[in-house]
């Protein structure tokens, strides 16, 4: 009679990306095998989430073992491949272990790279996949609406999204850091390469504009600017751009420093109160170190820039931390949810069942006094409400103290069997 | 109504303990960054906040005038307008870490305000109603200065971070330069009219009540040097437009002279203080 909430299936960790791959599906056929698992009364509810790092079934069923041997049989087959070939990949959890699972899954904390934005999205998809396919019951609800505010609340209370682990996404929140906002904030990159270039697209992705291009092969300078919608300039002209912008990029094979304490000092006086901001790629290095001396400068050459990357891993990793205590104490507060969702049918058919009866009884006695005044009928009314509630107290009392201790099911039992109520109401089956 | 002393009293020690224990989280917060610390000094500034309120309002009540006459009266306005401003300017420019550098110059002006000052009473001849509008502007001033202070201690802070290029947990917890420097002036943009038109007003009545400008007062002359200092920093930003860092180095200039003020009204006797 009991139902049990489970999860299983395999991930980055658990399985070669080639099965991974081949066992994801598209959205039709995902749609399928919910529709199939479901007609065939496998599971009470079923969500399916399919991504390329990860296949796996969340569902609430009386045996969950054959739940999901089912719903990977049903998911190999669209493949051809056979439950056995899956099996040893598979990974399952049930209750605690399975709630911990979704809140860690759907806040990026079991991805490949811990984090990433995109998971969270996926999971919601799945599950409105699942509850489009009428699969999704009170528990899964339950389950996946906190899960999807526990992603939130990592993604707002910690910075583990947001620190960034790569130099050219290092130096764009260190812009950010000196800027605020990057909208308008114009750029120069000085010379060419695969970091520099992809900082300058970062740069723009949030809100820089102009970006000019400088090299000393003009052609090269032109096809950049095109490539990253840029604007080149001539190498002659780089000091009078170097006032213009708020960010410069450089990444030069120079042997010789081409951006002189000079060049920045000039470079500053013009521009009364907007800090510049260097990023230095070239090495040997192309700015001056002393730049970074002159007030409003900030210079970062790769080995600071590789510096500020260490601290941002040594952050994340407190920050993912922080992350698991913070879902581990959700987990918490969703088993004393789960348990009272356990509990809330049997006691709104307790409430129903005696309302019912002082209904009737109510409407027999009412019968008998055909000449009750307007104050006859209330104080009726108020007398067989007041002895319903007293009635119900202390039943609905038990089933919820029970249930937050941990045995519900027996006290569901006992009151259904008292009061007559209709068997399979309480619980979390169906 | 030594009865009535002591309820005042006790709502602002309560109101003063609140505003420790907010310190404490708030600062607990920039080290350790855990949410609960946030949420508990922000919980404790707003508590503190209405406790000091009710004292405000119990000291006016049992004194029959406005609470602004003394100099500790005045020091407790002068935090208790700190607080509104920081919880405004926490939501509005969403840096929590304020809270960490306006908590600790308020609790330190809290707790020197019982002990260390005496109590000030005003001297029978400048008793007007010149003096009401003239104190209540200069305190809403002096409030918004103590943001003012608290944002340019932030952006020092944060601005040594991006030059070291050493970062540790201040860099992460501080928000970017940019905001402390919007911040910064905001405040100083907020308080400078005030203090403006409260020195003025003080100038204008001390002409007429004391026969002479600038008395030899010095209060009155810390003030005006105080006030060169903050004017100096807007004109620099204004026409100058300063970089950040220098308007910084005066405004924690300006506010120390602030305090300085405060306490030569204490030590050294003159006119405002008898």
């Amino acid at each position: 009679m009991t139902t049990t909430l489970f999860v299983a299936g395999m991930s980055h960790r658990t399985a070669p990306v080639e099965l991974r791959e081949s066992l994801a599906l598209e959205e039709d056929k995902l749609r399928e095998v919910l529709a199939g698992l479901a007609a065939r009364g496998v599971a009470a509810e079923l969500m399916i989430l399919s991504t390329c790092n990860r296949v796996e079934v969340y569902g609430v069923a009386e045996a969950p073992g054959e739940a999901r041997a089912a719903a990977f049989r049903a998911l190999g087959a669209h493949r051809g491949m056979t439950l056995a070939a899956l099996e040893p990949h598979l990974v399952a959890t049930s209750d605690e272990d399975a709630i911990r699972h979704a809140f860690r899954v759907a806040a990026s904390l079991d991805s490949l790279v811990v984090g990433e934005s995109q998971i969270l999205g996926q999971v919601k998809d799945a599950f409105a996949l699942a509850q489009a396919c009428r699969t999704v019951g009170p528990v899964l609800n339950a389950l996946m609406s906190q899960a999807f505010s526990v992603a939130k609340r990592v993604r707002t209370e910690t910075e583990i999204g947001r620190l960034a682990v790569s130099v050219s996404s290092t130096a764009v929140e260190l812009a950010r850091k000196i800027f605020g906002s990057l909208e308008g904030k114009a750029v120069l990159l000085l010379g060419a390469g695969e970091v520099a270039e992809l900082a300058a697209r970062l740069l723009m992705e949030g809100g820089a504009l102009p970006l000019y291009v400088a090299n000393r092969t003009p052609a090269r300078a032109r096809d950049l600017a095109e490539a990253l919608a840029g604007k080149a300039v001539a190498f002659a002209d780089v000091p009078a751009v170097m006032a213009e912008v708020d960010v410069v990029i450089a990444c030069t094979a120079a042997p010789e420093p081409i951006v002189r304490v000079a060049d920045a000092r000039a470079a500053v006086q013009g521009r009364r109160a907007r800090p510049l901001f260097l990023i230095d790629l070239g090495v040997p290095r192309n700015v001056e170190g002393a730049v970074n001396d002159l007030d409003g400068v900030f210079c970062y050459d790769v080995d600071d820039l590789q510096q500020v990357v260490d601290a941002n891993r040594r952050e994340r990793q407190r920050e993912a931390q922080r992350a698991e205590a913070l879902v581990e104490r959700e987990v918490g507060r969703f088993l004393v949810r789960l348990r009272d969702v356990e509990v809330v049918p049997t006691i709104v058919s307790l409430r129903e069942r005696l309302e019912g009866i002082r209904r009737g009884e109510l409407d027999k006695a009412l019968a008998r006094l055909p000449d009750a005044t307007e104050e006859t009928r209330q104080v009726l009314e108020a007398l067989s409400q007041a002895i319903v509630n007293k009635v119900l107290h202390a039943p609905i009392e038990k089933l919820r103290h029970s249930s937050r201790a941990g045995h519900g099911l027996r006290w569901i039992e006992v009151v259904s069997e008292v009061f007559g109520l209709r068997r399979g109401s309480g619980g979390r089956d169906r | 109504m030594t009865r009535a002393l002591g309820v005042n009293a006790i709502l602002y020690d309560v109101a003063l303990t609140a505003y420790i224990v907010a310190m404490a989280a708030a600062l607990g917060h920039l080290v350790r960054r855990r949410e609960g610390f946030w949420r508990l000094a922000l919980v404790a500034t707003q508590a503190g906040w209405l406790f000091h309120t009710m004292a405000i309002v119990v000291r006016g009540v049992e004194l029959g005038r406005l609470p602004i006459l003394t100099l500790p009266e005045i020091v407790s306005v002068v935090i208790w307008a700190a607080v509104l401003l920081e919880l405004w300017a926490e939501r509005q420019y969403r840096v929590r870490a304020l809270g960490a550098f306006v908590l600790p110059v308020v609790v330190a002006l809290g707790l020197v305000l019982p002990t260390g000052l005496r109590s000030l009473a005003l001297e029978p001849s400048i008793r007007s109603a010149w003096i009401w509008v003239h104190v209540a502007l200069a305190l809403l001033g002096l409030a918004a200065l103590v943001l003012n202070f608290a944002a340019a201690v932030m952006y020092l802070l944060q601005e040594r971070q991006l030059k070291t290029r050493r970062p540790s947990a201040v860099y992460y917890r501080l928000p970017p330069l940019e905001t402390l420097d919007r911040l910064s002036h905001r405040t100083l943009t907020l308080g400078f009219p005030f203090l403006t038109a409260g020195l003025l007003l003080g100038v204008l009545w001390a002409g007429a009540a004391w026969g002479s400008v600038l008395a030899w007062d010095p209060l009155a002359l810390f003030s005006v040097l105080m006030w060169l200092v903050y004017a100096a920093t807007l004109a620099g930003r204004t026409i100058g437009r300063w970089q950040g860092r220098r308007a910084a180095y005066f405004a924690v200039a300006g506010f120390g002279l602030l305090l300085l003020t405060l306490c030569a009204s204490v030590l050294l006797q003159g006119k405002h203080g008898a």
